[in-house]
């Protein structure tokens, strides 16, 4: 016994087992009205023993005279036979209703779609592989509904948010819970920084490759997730990986599998930028930010003759930036190359293709290699994936390089263990030049994106030398050299992060008899992100992060998550008509993670990026931890195929809680019933198939770090090398937080109508989260300024509908049409706060807040001044007042709320058309509403860049009125010209007025493709072959957004996280297309 | 049986996996291992947090105080728009909880409470300084914003939303912490501290003048006389010479220079804009700190009589006709642009900032550490051209610049109570007893320690070397030889010099009228000398509203002048007992002039 043991453990990848058995061998074809059906199931009834067909259909099992087969398969109705003397059973299959199919719920348990009383989203393998993105997350766009997908721009790997059903935590993680083949997967976002001194950082989802997908499901609903404990309780995105799906039990053909894919990598959001006046202020020409200068035509009252500054010579030149820059005559003494070479030179005063020239076409190659096969008799399977993606962003010096290896197997053996399990190795090297923040004035990090945008128009960017030859550091046109030349950094900075990721499941099941089973499954994920970022000494900045001394700075975070689950689970017969499943475990989940970094300082030789290479180095560590403890039991019932009853519920405990409140215990329930099936005669071709749906679901949120127990601060090195504080820590432990409850309610109907050629899925949901851990700000006259407590409640709810319509559909590979449509429209209010506002993301003064009764998340700033009357105040100068706080009626102190950037709705319109062998498929996307404040907007408006800021001849009153000292308003009457108006208000006035309305249509990917028939394939090695041209984000248009800024709003500019709403410059979006083939032999 | 077997040793696979990873079912591990505990807080490091709180909240009065009050530019043309709620933020949070490294109330509390449980006096000097520190902050506190929490802070379990106190009992409870400072400082023969004091009896002084700085702000003479005869305060007989803290020449890890040298002293030349009425103010007084202030970087402001065209790159308001109101102020010469290459802005101007790094008037070698003002932009050299054979006097570029790491490379001090400080709290006690000679003595001694103190940084900037060419300087082009010459020194003021400057201002004021003329030459000199602290500028200005020769705000119509400061936004965001103020109207309780208004209010120079 114990040798076999040890033998299915070494089994884990194998390949070979022997079995043998001796009773009579049955074989035959299972087909469906087009042919063979291959892996069909074929199961000896009231057994587990069964077997699968193979790629022409064809299988064997041995069974006895008495024994009943079972044929089935998804989509098709099963079928019964008796094996009686027969050898040769052959079977058709006819179709049946694809609500029959099964899905693979929480904790791998694999459920009767029909049966499920909550909203599941599927997405085919089909719509994820072969696509442009190498993220996952992006791919996921617009698939399902109830889910929101945000960029944080196109660069090549950088992070991705996704939230299901809305944001429902101030303060905790709103993001979905990634299940790999069963096992908690960290998508952790490890960024270098924050969005203001530079946020880089991929999303851990970027480790899988989404050709190694089989499936996902989206497990929106509470209810559907209430397994998967706390983790789960912003909706679950559940993957299935090729590695990891047997592909049922069946006997096939090594099969390997082949996808090559070539895609162009493009800027999508370049602004139009106009073309007629140049660098400046006020029509007067100077070495500015601002392209508020004169024409580039001579003549006219804005010719450049007309300049007061009289810089521009009638020939159409100014000295040159580098020989009237005041730092070069001053660097060096004066004496230094650049200024010998370009003094006195002319520049001419023109426009330039600056910005576009910045960016380069990236290359993006996806390699996939899939193998899988099985043993003879169908009981050993096994799949190995290979995947390398090289991705080069549009913007230089942007690449991913990604590297996954997967292998995966299932053996059921002879003594009725089964063994599955899956091994994934990944590699992801990303790098980047810096990308931070930027308001309009340079940028708040180093960032190579603001200084590129507000370029002004007669700067050549391209063709300036970036480099002062003398140091290596940066010089660039503006007088003082104050800024880094965009060219510069890209030579001299990066971010970038290596991450070695081992992640894997394993598997045992024992059927104790027919109808209970025992399974242990223990999974790890454990990955070393190495984030390098580096500046070389010679930069101008100075603030966040030192370029002007050279910064090298090396974290390594390694996170590990060990997962184990232990359940028995069971399947009765309770009567005729009641059939009951159940199953009842435990599981833990251990997660830790070790933050290590070296930062080090003030660069000795220029060019070498090693600690050694630095005068100063400071080393600092972090460790987190917390255990997570639960017990869960589920149970099924169905009556007589037409009503479905689940119960089901959880206990957790968590570490990082005093004992007295660490445990917290959650239940949920959800019916299905079925009228079509209950009711005789309702089913019509009209009506072919009604589901209708509630539950009740509910779920712990546990707080991170160690919140209960007080701390002091010790800090070395303050103000003083050497001098060490000591202070009492701001943030108030609070031993008595406990964990906060959400409860949803979800109501829903699926539908089949018109012979099965229109389908619509509606849910309604409605989430509340009490005692609501929240980050709440203390007066800081207590002592403190912030503790962690159980206070407010946030309730949301919203609408999902997905509807679908076969427009053409014909047999024989003729005209198909199919459209779906996803529609998804929420809202989330909080409804108790003890504080007049949280601002919990963004700036302090300019940020997502929650305010009692407002939508969690509105934009928080500083509004246009008000007078008495509700009118827009307006000084002396001519320009709005700003007001940064604002009383209530109620006494309440709030700043003002400045735009909401929750979508009214978001809708997907999916298409796809395929006729012979040709396919066509388009994805549009709609999101309507939604605030933004986008500093992008603002900027090339507020710098006189794009072509709404042509008109440069007339003045500008803004509307509102000046107030006296005595409080009385009369009309303001102040003229102000182009740039003031842009300048002072737009771009630098308050807040308010850099809120746009984030309403986008846009077409997210198109393909057409082609597949080879099988009869030109006959003489040739390959299986199948098909070839597809594809575009992904080809086309948008902000519609409510000034055109020329051409403004992408899929941008997080705060970086992944609570806060949306915000675009810093820092988010340009990428547009890709491309071919790929795919080939199997 | 076979099956049951099975069945256990299933069992036993999947519970032993558990087992053998039972630290992932471990609970209970509530201790953050990224900190230290509350038992292991050293007393010393703790002080350190109160005294660098001190230090930022000084420098944050001193900062806030000089922008209203011209020293420094205040860049908003709306006095409601320029001073938010959340710019109080910071101190306010520096003063009552901890921003990580710097806090001062539950640091001093937690110091008080080790010295009680060691009950041996051990840390009587760690508790006495940081209740010293604390007492002055809350003064200043209470002089910008009026009426804070004392009473019930640092207490969140009793009160989770502090009441304010009213100004006048928070000053005295801050006069409270004096005397309990005193008890515990006395005697003690020496001590660590940041500010280089030391001793027991060196903060005594400190603790005086404290108390002498809350006798003058509340009108309370007597206790000023009777300290002010005890000779122990800053700059007295006994007292230490200045209360200041000194800032370090280290760039990184940290950077602790002095916060003007490093926003002045960078790679793409200077960022803080200085005031045109300070320097304007300097120069027709011929004041001999002058060079000291302020580093020029050219010796030409466009739309000077050196170049009356003006400049629309760098000075677009060279090319402007100034505000009307501010040519009725008689301040029409100075909203733009000065004479002599001084480049600063007037009150209120926010526009953008053009590329004038390299030419805007730059902070000097006092207080924050950086050049002495050698006319460097002439600085040169007289080297032998090889072609003619002959001399040529050649400008060194470099030096009429700022840079990085450059002449006192910011160590600098930050001014808290200097000696000259404490003579003008004597002249202007004096001057309202209406004994006007006594006031001129401490007017004379205020600009004597003054002037000395700013001319002895001139050793900072130790690279200045004289090689200036004066216009009229004659040198004999084939020997490189110089025959007729100032030499560089006489740039600056000698000892005489600086005799001629304080006699002729005690001159003027002896001639003054008395009254209002006298005030304002006493401000005048006040405000110059409070350069680069500040703090009690703002106190004086709202305590006489002199003087009354500032010039208006560039925006005709800027709102009430800022009688206190907004409560900041964090705390009436947590705290529901404390409501933001209507406006900036409201008056601290030692203030009992007229209210401000737009135009004819108090004080006069709005």
């Amino acid at each position: 016994m114990k040798t076999k043991f040890s033998g299915i453990l070494t089994l884990l990848l194998a390949f070979v087992v022997q079995i043998s058995f001796a009773q009579t061998t049955v074989s035959g074809t299972v087909s469906e009205e087009g042919g063979p059906l291959p892996g069909a199931s074929v199961l000896i009834k009231g057994t587990q023993t069964g077997a699968q067909t193979d790629f022409d259909g064809n299988y064997t099992i041995d069974a006895s005279p008495s024994d009943v087969l079972v044929f089935s398969y998804v989509g098709y109705s099963t079928q019964e036979v008796t094996v009686g003397n027969q050898t040769t059973i052959n079977v058709t299959l006819a179709q049946d209703n694809q609500l029959d199919e099964v899905i693979v719920t929480a904790q791998g348990i694999k459920r009767e779609k029909k049966a499920l009383g909550y909203a599941v989203s599927e997405v085919s393998s089909e719509e994820i592989e072969n696509r442009t993105e190498g993220d996952v997350g992006r791919i996921l766009s617009g698939k399902a509904s109830g889910v929101a997908i945000t960029s944080q721009s196109g660069t090549s790997g950088s992070a991705t948010n996704v939230v299901i059903r809305g944001y429902n935590s101030i303060n905790g993680d709103n993001q979905a819970l990634f299940i790999v083949d069963g096992v908690p997967f960290s998508s952790d976002t490890n960024a270098d920084g924050n969005f203001v001194n530079g946020n880089n950082g991929s999303s851990r989802f970027l480790d899988l490759d989404p050709n190694n997908i089989e499936s996902v499901n989206v497990l929106k609903g509470l209810a559907a997730a209430t397994l998967y404990g706390t983790a789960g309780r912003n909706g679950v995105i559940v993957i299935t990986t090729k590695s990891a799906t047997s592909r049922g039990t069946g006997a096939k053909k090594t099969e390997i599998t082949i996808n090559q894919s070539y895609f162009a990598n493009e800027i999508a959001s370049l602004p139009d930028y106009q073309d007629k006046f140049g660098g400046g202020f006020d029509q007067s020409f100077g070495w500015f930010f601002s392209n508020w200068g004169p024409g580039f035509e001579a003549d006219g009252v804005a010719g450049y003759l007309n300049d007061p500054a009289q810089l521009i010579a009638a020939d159409g030149t100014v000295e040159h930036p580098y020989s009237s820059s005041a730092f070069l005559d001053g660097f060096l003494g004066g004496a230094n190359i650049l200024e010998d070479e370009f003094q006195d030179q002319r520049y001419e005063w023109r426009p330039y293709n600056n910005v576009d020239s910045f960016f380069r076409t990236g290359a993006v190659s996806n390699t996939s290699i899939n193998i899988n096969g099985g043993s003879e008799d169908g009981k050993v399977s096994y799949n190995v994936n290979y995947g390398h993606l090289d991705d080069e962003g549009f913007l230089p010096g942007n690449t991913v390089r990604r590297n996954n290896l997967s292998i995966g197997g299932r053996a059921q053996l002879s003594n009725k263990f089964t063994v599955s399990g899956s091994l994934n190795y990944a590699r992801t090297d990303f790098s980047t030049p810096p990308v931070a923040a930027s308001l309009g004035n340079g940028t708040t990090g180093l960032s190579v994106f603001g200084n590129v945008f507000f370029t002004p128009r007669n700067v050549d960017l391209a063709n300036l030398p970036f480099e002062i030859p003398e140091t290596g550091g940066s010089i660039y046109y503006r007088n003082g050299n104050d800024i880094n030349n965009p060219n510069w950094l890209v030579q001299n900075a990066k971010d970038s992060q290596l991450t070695n990721r081992v992640f894997g499941t394993t598997t045992l099941q024992y059927a104790i008899n027919d109808n209970l089973n025992i399974q242990y499954r223990g999974g790890v994920d454990f990955f070393n992100q190495r984030n390098v970022s580096y500046i070389n000494r010679g930069g101008v900045l100075g603030a966040g992060r030192d370029d002007i001394r050279g910064e090298y700075n090396t974290t390594d975070i390694n996170t590990r998550i060990w997962d184990h689950y232990a359940a028995i689970s069971g399947d009765y017969d309770l009567s005729d008509k009641i059939g009951l499943t159940f199953i009842a475990g435990a599981t833990s989940r251990s997660r830790e993670r070790e933050r290590q970094s070296t930062f080090s300082t003030d660069q000795i030789v220029f060019g070498v990026q090693r600690h050694f290479n630095f005068r100063q180095v400071v080393a600092t560590e972090n460790l987190t931890f917390r255990n997570i403890v639960g017990v869960l039991g589920q149970a099924d019932f169905d009556y007589d195929n037409f009503a479905f009853l689940t119960l089901s519920a959880r206990n957790d405990w968590v570490s990082n809680l005093p004992t007295a409140n660490n445990s917290q215990f959650y239940p949920s329930a959800s019916v299905s019933f079925l009228p079509t099936a209950a009711f005789d005669g309702l089913k019509s071709d009209a009506l072919n198939y009604l589901k209708i749906r509630a539950g009740v679901g509910t779920s712990a949120g546990f707080p991170g770090g160690f919140p209960s127990v007080q701390n002091v601060i010790q800090t070395l090195n303050v103000q003083q090398p050497g001098l060490v504080t000591n202070s009492v820590d701001n943030f108030r432990a609070n031993p008595d937080l406990k964990p906060e409850l959400i409860t949803e309610f979800e109501v829903g109907f699926d539908a089949r109508l018109w012979k099965n050629r229109v389908s619509l899925d509606v849910s309604y949901f409605d989430r509340s989260t009490e005692d609501l851990i929240v980050f709440q700000p203390l007066a800081p006259s207590t002592g403190f300024t912030q503790t962690q407590s159980n206070i407010g409640e946030v309730e949301g709810d919203g609408w999902e509908v997905d509807l679908g319509v076969d427009i053409f559909k014909s047999e024989n590979n003729g005209f198909n049409w199919n459209s779906r449509i996803n529609f998804t429209q929420s809202e989330q209010i909080v409804t108790e706060q003890a504080d007049d506002i949280i601002v919990y993301a963004g700036f302090g003064n300019l940020g997502n807040a929650a305010i009692l009764g407002e939508q969690l998340g509105v934009i928080v700033g500083d509004r246009i001044l008000r007078d008495a009357n509700g009118n827009f105040v307006v000084n002396g100068a001519g320009n709005y007042v700003s007001e940064t706080n604002i009383t209530l009626d109620d006494g309440r102190n709030i700043q003002p709320i400045i735009g909401n950037p929750q979508p009214d709705y978001v809708m997907n319109f999916i298409n796809t058309l395929s006729y012979k062998n040709f396919n066509l498929g388009f994805q549009v996307n709609h999101t309507k509403g939604g605030d933004i404040y986008a500093s992008t907007i603002s900027v090339l408006l507020g710098r006189g860049l794009i072509v709404e800021t042509e008109d440069r001849e007339n003045t500008f009153i803004l509307p509102g009125v000046n107030v006296d000292g005595a409080g009385n308003s009369t009309p303001n009457q102040t003229q102000i010209n182009n740039s003031q108006y842009y300048f002072s208000n737009i771009l630098f006035g308050p807040s308010e007025l850099q809120v746009y309305d984030g309403s986008v249509v846009r077409l997210q990917e198109v393909s057409f493709g082609y597949s080879v028939p099988k009869k030109y394939l006959e003489k040739t090695p390959f299986g199948s072959f098909s070839i597809t041209a594809s575009g992904f984000n080809l086309w948008y248009d902000a519609y409510n957004t000034p055109d020329g800024a051409n403004f992408d709003p899929n941008v997080a500019g705060v970086g992944v996280g609570n806060g949306r709403g915000f675009d810093f410059l820092n988010g340009p979006s990428s547009k890709r297309y491309g071919v790929s083939v795919k080939a199997s032999f | 049986m076979k099956k049951i077997v099975k069945y256990i040793m299933a069992i036993a696979v999947a519970s032993s996996a558990m087992f053998y990873s039972c630290e992932t079912i471990e609970l209970e591990l509530v201790d953050n291992p990224n900190g230290l505990s509350e038992d292991q807080a050293d007393p010393n490091l703790l002080l350190n947090s109160v005294q660098l709180g001190y230090l930022s909240n000084m420098s944050y009065f001193n900062g806030r105080a000089s922008s209203l009050t011209r020293l420094n530019v205040f860049f908003n043309r709306d006095y409601f728009a320029g001073v938010t709620p959340v710019s109080v933020n910071a101190v306010w949070t520096r003063t009552y909880s901890t921003t990580g490294t710097r806090g001062m109330i539950p640091n001093t509390f937690a110091i008080e409470a080790l010295n009680t449980a060691a009950g041996d006096g051990s840390l009587n000097y760690a508790e006495g300084v940081a209740k010293t520190l604390l007492a002055h902050n809350m003064m200043l506190l209470v002089d910008y914003i009026g009426d804070v929490p004392y009473a019930e802070v640092n207490n969140p379990d009793e009160f989770p939303a502090p009441n304010v106190d009213s100004g006048a009992s928070v000053y005295a409870a801050a006069l409270g912490l004096l005397d309990e400072a005193e008890a515990l400082l006395n005697g003690i023969p020496s001590g660590d501290d940041l500010f280089d004091i030391g001793t027991g009896s060196g903060w005594l002084s400190v603790i005086n003048t404290i108390r002498m700085k809350a006798a003058l702000t509340t009108g309370d003479t007597a206790t000023f006389t009777s300290l002010e005869s005890g000779g122990n305060f800053v700059g007295g007989p006994t007292g230490i010479a200045d209360f200041r803290y000194q800032y370090i020449t280290n760039d990184v890890n940290p950077d602790g220079r002095h916060p003007d040298y490093i926003n002045d002293y960078t790679p793409s030349g200077a960022n803080i804009y200085q005031s045109n009425w300070l320097m304007n103010q300097m120069m027709t007084n011929n004041d001999p700190r002058i060079r000291y202030y302020f580093f020029r970087q050219t010796d030409c402001t466009p739309g000077a009589s050196c170049n009356p065209a003006g400049d629309g790159q760098t000075l677009s308001c060279s090319l402007q006709a100034p505000p009307v109101h501010y040519v009725n102020a008689g301040f029409g010469d100075i909203a733009c642009f000065l004479e002599n290459g001084y480049w600063g802005r007037s009150h209120g101007n926010d526009e953008g900032t053009p590329p004038d790094n390299f030419f805007r008037t730059a902070s000097g070698v006092y207080p924050g550490g950086g050049y002495v003002d050698g006319d460097n932009f002439r600085n040169g050299t007289i080297e032998l051209n090889s072609d003619t054979g002959s001399f040529e006097f050649v400008l060194d570029a470099l030096d009429d610049q700022v840079g990085l790491g450059v002449a006192g490379e910011g160590a600098g001090i930050e001014p808290f109570i200097l000696g000259s400080f404490v003579d003008f709290m004597r002249a202007e006690v004096a001057l309202s007893n209406g004994a006007t000679a006594t006031a001129a003595d401490h007017i004379r001694n205020g600009l004597d320690k003054s002037i000395s103190l700013v001319q002895s940084f001139q050793s900072l900037d130790s690279n200045f070397s004289p090689g200036t060419l004066l216009d009229g300087t004659v040198f004999n082009a084939a020997t490189g030889e110089i025959t007729t010459s100032e030499a560089t020194g006489d740039l600056f003021p000698t000892s005489a010099d600086n005799q001629t400057f304080i006699d002729g201002i005690v001159a003027d004021f002896n001639a003054a009228a008395p009254g209002a003329d006298q005030w304002n030459i006493l401000a005048e000199q006040l405000w110059v000398t409070q350069y680069g602290a500040g703090a009690e500028t703002y106190n004086f200005y709202r305590r006489t509203g002199f003087p009354t020769t500032l010039p208006p705000n560039l925006e005709p119509n800027p709102g009430p002048f800022v009688r206190s400061i907004p409560y900041p936004a964090n705390e009436v965001i947590a705290n529901p007992n404390i409501s933001q103020k209507s406006n900036q109207s409201v008056q601290v309780f030692w203030d009992t002039n007229p209210p401000s208004a737009v135009s004819g209010g108090f004080p006069a120079s709005n």
